[in-house]
């Protein structure tokens, strides 16, 4: 359905529209349907600059008078049109696609049908951009002055603000069309993608018309230098690899159940707040205390350095100190594998897997948020490490949270800011960044530092040392502040069993004896989130006298998805086999009532029409009956489709008529039986199936279309004739000379003008407008029959409907009266009798003899002319331009040379013999 | 396996011809649905099907053009022939007639394609043992004498089905692996994974490629 021919009309010289599609021009709610052309305009100097002429339309364009323009979109260098999508929406076969249209002043979003049509269009578009070589001339548009009067100012709605402050945009411009001074703008030569996020980060600001867009489109669109063209509706059958990847993806998650068995691992999760003290002994009562090599370590620490350097400078020497002291009391006999370690001033996480799992670990990202002074600094804060093990993901956060016993409100901020701000990078760039609570296990561990409430100092160390923890514990801040779901939402905590691990004297056991002398407090604590957890153990561990903390370890088992590969493998095969399936369903696919098509006794001129329905299936579809090879047409020119292209929407019906028709361009060809009713029509459908549709049919000869000598050889009505023999006598070669090689001689004019002839001399000498009046349709066909069947004895019709069928006749003859080989020579001598009738002698004697009688006949009428109102210049205008045709075709002739085949036969209608 | 491959990284175009009967259509679906069309109608016109299969570890797509068989369609059914990279030449192993009329649809098939086609016979129907017309012995030589892939396989049964599509899809990959297929040739019928759009090159998806097809 290319509505360019509408398009076309409209255009000035030079301009074509290669193609159009009509679509929808989203404004906010508005929907209104838009006609997009493509229009390219070849310069003078070579070259040529493109662009979009955006019509608003009434009905299904097709004529110019359809069409009225509504802007028009030069393609320039920052011009884009490109396809998006809302976030998080699937991709739906058949959907409309969505493009968005950004140039430097206006951004626009139009709907365009599913579709190759569309693919072919933003194919056509990206094509028409100006590349990025900045040796050509930047398109300057001059041919689009014209337009500019009268094109009506774009609403202000349809323009973004930031057209008003061009200074701000600096990238924007280039990242679509390419702009020549990009190249320019990366001398150190670093890669597109590089440059291009490090630019988009760097000045968030200038993004926000375009929030939406992630990083990943704008490297893509950097990468790809023009226009991203997609279509949803091919996003199986087309070369959209990553597209598919990403619904197989999707898939496999959804079925991760189907492939994956849960395998329990030993965790082991320890966190120690070591007071900026180096280590001075062995880690081993904490982190080997186990009867059981643990498969993972996560071992957090807070306050490793309390020195300026290290809140300044960010480098401790501390950090290696007790990296080593740690991997030297991990599980003995085991061989761990560090994974990763992150540290934040004084707090530091460190992964290790043993060594056997290192290759089921992946996606291996850690970050630090600094929560401290001015909520940034990382004095206080957390680092956290995620990755994925086997197919579960999995999330470590070690923190220090603000301390002091009335800040608890302060540390359920902490927490709160470290879950919001703390954001991973995914392995697909494209995705958005993970957070905390985006893993199937969360373990997070840390000085957490909420304190005992109510209590004073001698009362908890009373109940400590009664070992009520149980009464204890319900003056805790944090399980009061969970409880009233301030903090830590959803986590789960072990019972504790230990008692608070803060404050001791260092190198003691003993409870803060400073001035201070700080209440005892559970600061150092261990929860988790997620399924499949079971907790071992949770517990202090008093051994350790380094710190005036003391460090607190949790094992647990954790149930990890692993994959079972044959399983795996099996899932994957049922998707790509499900998406096969699907990809074939959305096949289009019809059903037709009828495919085979029989036209019997067609006739000269006689209309006959054939029809059946195309039901449509469950996809929609563009249908057209398509040429086949070396084929100018899709179907033979007696025959027309109507109509013979148009969309279906799904389950939709249309009914289609084959109309049969034959003139006299056709006629001639299936008299001598050259051609046959016979005709193969394929119906196509816009990428899916092939149609074949069978025309037959018998075909009647007619005197109407044969040639005068052919007829001449005709004894009896044609239709009495065997086949072969018309054949044979339509197919024979005119002679100039009876050459006296026929079998019979042949009559001196076909009967058949002698029939027509004679019956106007007998009863429409008279006749007033003699072939100036139409004659009747269903007379004609009966005439015809008359003649064909030689039964002209009943015939009856009215004078003005035989005089019309002489006319048909005369010029439905394959070579007029006079032969086109002596039309030139007619011309030339027109005004001279002499000249004139010398070329008539020229003629092959039937076209002579039919010529000589007409000219007979007309002048009998004209004797008449008081009567029947006829002039000799009326007559020689019908007839001149019927005995004398233009061997050129049907091309307009020229006044000139009519008004000189008038005179032709004029002289011969005035000069008696 | 993260890091699986999903996705084809190339599309080879098949097409299906031989006599009306001989069980293009029932070879395709069984290939592409696994399942065996008992009243399957006559084709009339081309019906296409896809499935990713994978060769050398290679996922490949399939797209398979399947042709009327008709005597009467066949002037136009050749026009679908043209950039196809393996063709299907099916028979009927219990009906001589359409194993006698290979040569000629041999003809079309060489005349119309590029020399590097891979063509593979086969007989089909191998599951009606009892009613066999031609032997496998001498479809063989004349599959050899002609250089021809060959197989006996049923549709309905399924057997050598899968194999027919496989066989076809190795040679081919054979022939891009050492080079005899030139994958830039307009009508080698095999896509590779793009790297880079390329503008229109990109329209030969079931679209049979014609003038004046200019929707």
């Amino acid at each position: 359905m290319d509505q360019s021919v509408a398009i076309q009309e409209t255009l000035a010289e030079g301009e074509y529209c290669l193609i159009a599609v009509q679509g929808v021009l989203c404004e906010g709610d508005s929907r209104q349907s838009r006609l997009l052309g493509l229009v390219r305009y070849r310069l003078e100097h070579g070259g040529q600059e493109h662009a979009l002429f955006v019509y608003t339309h009434r009905r299904m364009a097709i004529t110019g008078d359809d069409v009225s323009l509504d802007q028009i979109v030069p393609i320039s260098r920052d011009f884009t049109l490109e396809e998006v999508s809302r976030e998080g929406e699937l991709y739906i076969l058949g959907s409309d696609v969505t493009v968005q249209l950004d140039t430097a002043e206006l951004s626009l979003v139009f709907q365009l049908p599913f579709g190759s049509h569309t693919r072919t269009f933003l194919q056509e578009v990206a094509r028409a951009c100006p590349g990025f070589d900045p040796s050509t001339q930047d398109p300057e548009f001059l041919w689009l002055s014209r337009y500019r009067c009268s094109e009506r100012e774009t609403e202000p709605t349809t323009r973004l603000g930031w057209n008003s402050a061009p200074g701000t945009w600096p990238g924007c411009a280039r990242i679509g069309g390419g702009g020549p001074s990009f190249e320019d703008s990366r001398p150190n030569g670093k890669g597109l993608l590089v440059d291009q996020s490090s630019w988009s980060q760097d000045k968030p600001e200038n993004l926000l018309p375009r929030q939406n867009k992630s990083k990943s489109e704008i490297t893509d669109m950097v990468r790809s230098s023009t226009i991203t063209v997609a279509d949803k509706a091919h996003i199986l059958s087309m070369q959209k690899f990553g597209l598919r990847d990403t619904i197989v993806k999707s898939h496999l998650i959804q079925k991760e159940e189907d492939y994956t068995y849960i395998q329990n691992f030993r965790f082991f999760v320890g966190t120690y707040n070591v007071n900026g003290q180096s280590p001075k002994e062995c880690l081993q009562p904490w982190l080997s205390h186990g009867v059981q090599a643990p498969d993972v370590y996560c071992v957090g620490f807070q306050e490793l350095d309390l020195s300026k350097e290290a809140f300044f400078f960010h480098d401790t020497p501390k950090e290696e100190e007790w990296f080593k002291a740690v991997s030297e009391g991990l599980y003995p006999g085991t061989k761990y594998a560090k994974v990763k370690l992150i540290r934040l001033v004084g707090i530091m996480l460190l992964l290790y897997v043993k060594q056997e799992h290192a290759e089921y670990i992946s996606e291996v990202e850690a970050e630090t948020v600094g929560t401290g002074i001015m909520g940034r600094m990382g004095n206080k804060g957390g680092v956290a490490i995620r990755f994925r093990f086997h197919n579960t993901s999995i999330c470590v956060v070690n923190s220090h949270l603000a301390a002091h016993t009335e800040e608890y409100e302060r540390r359920n901020q902490d927490y709160k800011d470290i879950c919001s701000r703390m954001q991973f990078c995914q392995v697909d760039p494209s995705l958005p960044p993970l957070t905390i609570n985006k893993h199937d296990v969360i373990l997070w561990l840390g000085d957490l530092n909420y304190r005992i409430e109510e209590l004073d100092v001698e009362k908890v160390k009373k109940l400590i040392e009664e070992k009520a923890f149980q009464t204890l514990y319900a003056y805790d801040q944090l399980r009061a502040q969970v409880a009233a779901k301030a903090v830590f939402e959803g986590f789960s905590e072990g019972e504790l069993t230990f008692q608070p691990t803060y404050k001791y004297d260092t190198g003691s056991d003993d409870w803060d004896t400073s001035e201070k002398c700080r209440a005892p407090a559970w600061c150092d604590r261990v929860l988790w989130k997620g399924k499949n957890i079971t907790q071992l153990s949770y517990q202090s561990h008093m051994a350790l006298k380094t710190s005036d903390h003391k460090p607190v370890s949790s094992v647990f088992d954790i149930g990890v998805r692993v994959v079972n590969e044959e399983l795996y493998r099996k899932t994957l095969e049922e998707i790509v086999r499900s998406l096969d399936k699907l990809e074939n369903a959305n096949i289009p696919s019809v059903s037709l009532s009828r495919r085979e098509f029989c036209f019997q006794n067609v006739k000269f001129m006689q209309l006959q029409v054939e029809s059946f329905t195309i039901q449509n299936g469950p996809v929609p579809c563009q249908f057209e009956f398509i040429n086949k090879p070396d084929e100018e047409s899709y179907c033979k020119r007696w025959l027309n489709a109507n109509p013979s292209r148009g969309f279906l929407l799904p389950d939709s019906i249309i009914k289609i008529e084959l109309e049969l028709f034959v003139n006299k361009t056709t006629a001639t060809k299936l008299n001598s039986g050259e051609d046959k009713i016979e005709d193969i029509l394929v119906l196509h459908l816009d990428r899916g199936k092939d149609y074949f549709l069978s025309v037959s049919g018998n075909y009647m000869p007619s005197c109407f279309g044969s040639p005068i000598h052919t007829l001449c050889y005709m004894k009896e009505p044609i239709l009495d004739l065997p086949l072969e023999t018309i054949r044979h006598l339509t197919l024979m070669q005119l002679q100039t000379e009876d050459d006296g090689s026929h079998l019979e001689k042949p009559m001196d004019i076909p009967k058949e003008l002698w029939m027509m002839v004679d019956y106007l001399y007998r009863n429409a000498i008279q006749q007033e407008d003699l072939f100036q009046q139409p004659g009747l349709r269903l007379e004609f066909e009966h005439i015809r029959d008359c003649l064909d069947t030689g039964t002209i004895d009943h015939l009856s019709a009215s004078n003005h409907s035989v005089a019309e069928a002489l006319l048909l006749f005369l010029e439905s003859l394959p070579e007029p009266v006079i032969c086109y080989r002596a039309y030139r020579s007619c011309l030339e001598c027109s005004g001279n009798l002499t000249a004139s009738n010398q070329v008539i002698t020229t003629l092959p004697a039937c076209h002579r003899n039919v010529f000589t009688y007409l000219m007979a006949f007309l002048q009998e009428l004209l004797k008449n002319s008081a009567r029947n109102h006829l002039d000799g210049n009326i007559l020689a205008s019908i007839f001149g331009s019927l005995l004398l045709r233009s061997p050129a075709g049907h091309q307009k002739l020229e006044t000139a040379e009519k008004k000189k085949a008038q005179e032709f036969i004029h002289q011969f209608l005035c000069n008696s013999p | 396996m993260a890091t699986t491959p999903y996705n084809y990284s190339y599309i080879f175009k098949y097409i299906i011809i031989g006599d009306m009967g001989v069980g293009k259509s029932c070879l395709l679906h069984q290939f592409t649905e696994k399942k065996f069309m008992a009243d399957c109608p006559h084709t009339i016109g081309v019906e296409f099907g896809t499935r990713i299969i994978e060769v050398s570890g290679q996922k490949i797509k399939l797209q398979i053009w399947d042709t009327a068989g008709q005597e009467r369609f066949r002037a136009v059914t050749r026009s679908y022939y043209r950039g196809a990279a393996g063709a299907l030449m099916v028979y009927d192993i219990t009906r001589r007639s359409t194993y006698n009329h290979l040569s000629s649809w041999l003809t079309d098939a060489r005349n119309l394609t590029n020399p590097n086609t891979v063509i593979i016979l086969i007989g089909n129907k191998a599951d009606l043992e009892a009613q066999r017309d031609v032997t496998y012995e001498e479809a063989k030589q004349f599959a050899e004498e002609n250089g021809l892939l060959f197989l006996e396989a049923s549709a309905k049964t399924g057997e050598n089905v899968e194999d027919a599509f496989l066989e076809a899809a190795k040679k081919i990959y054979q022939n891009i692996q050492d080079g005899s297929l030139d994958l830039n040739a307009a009508e080698s019928g095999v896509q590779h994974k793009p790297s880079a759009p390329q503008g229109g090159r990109l329209t030969s998806e079931p679209q049979p490629q014609r003038e004046g097809c200019g929707c």
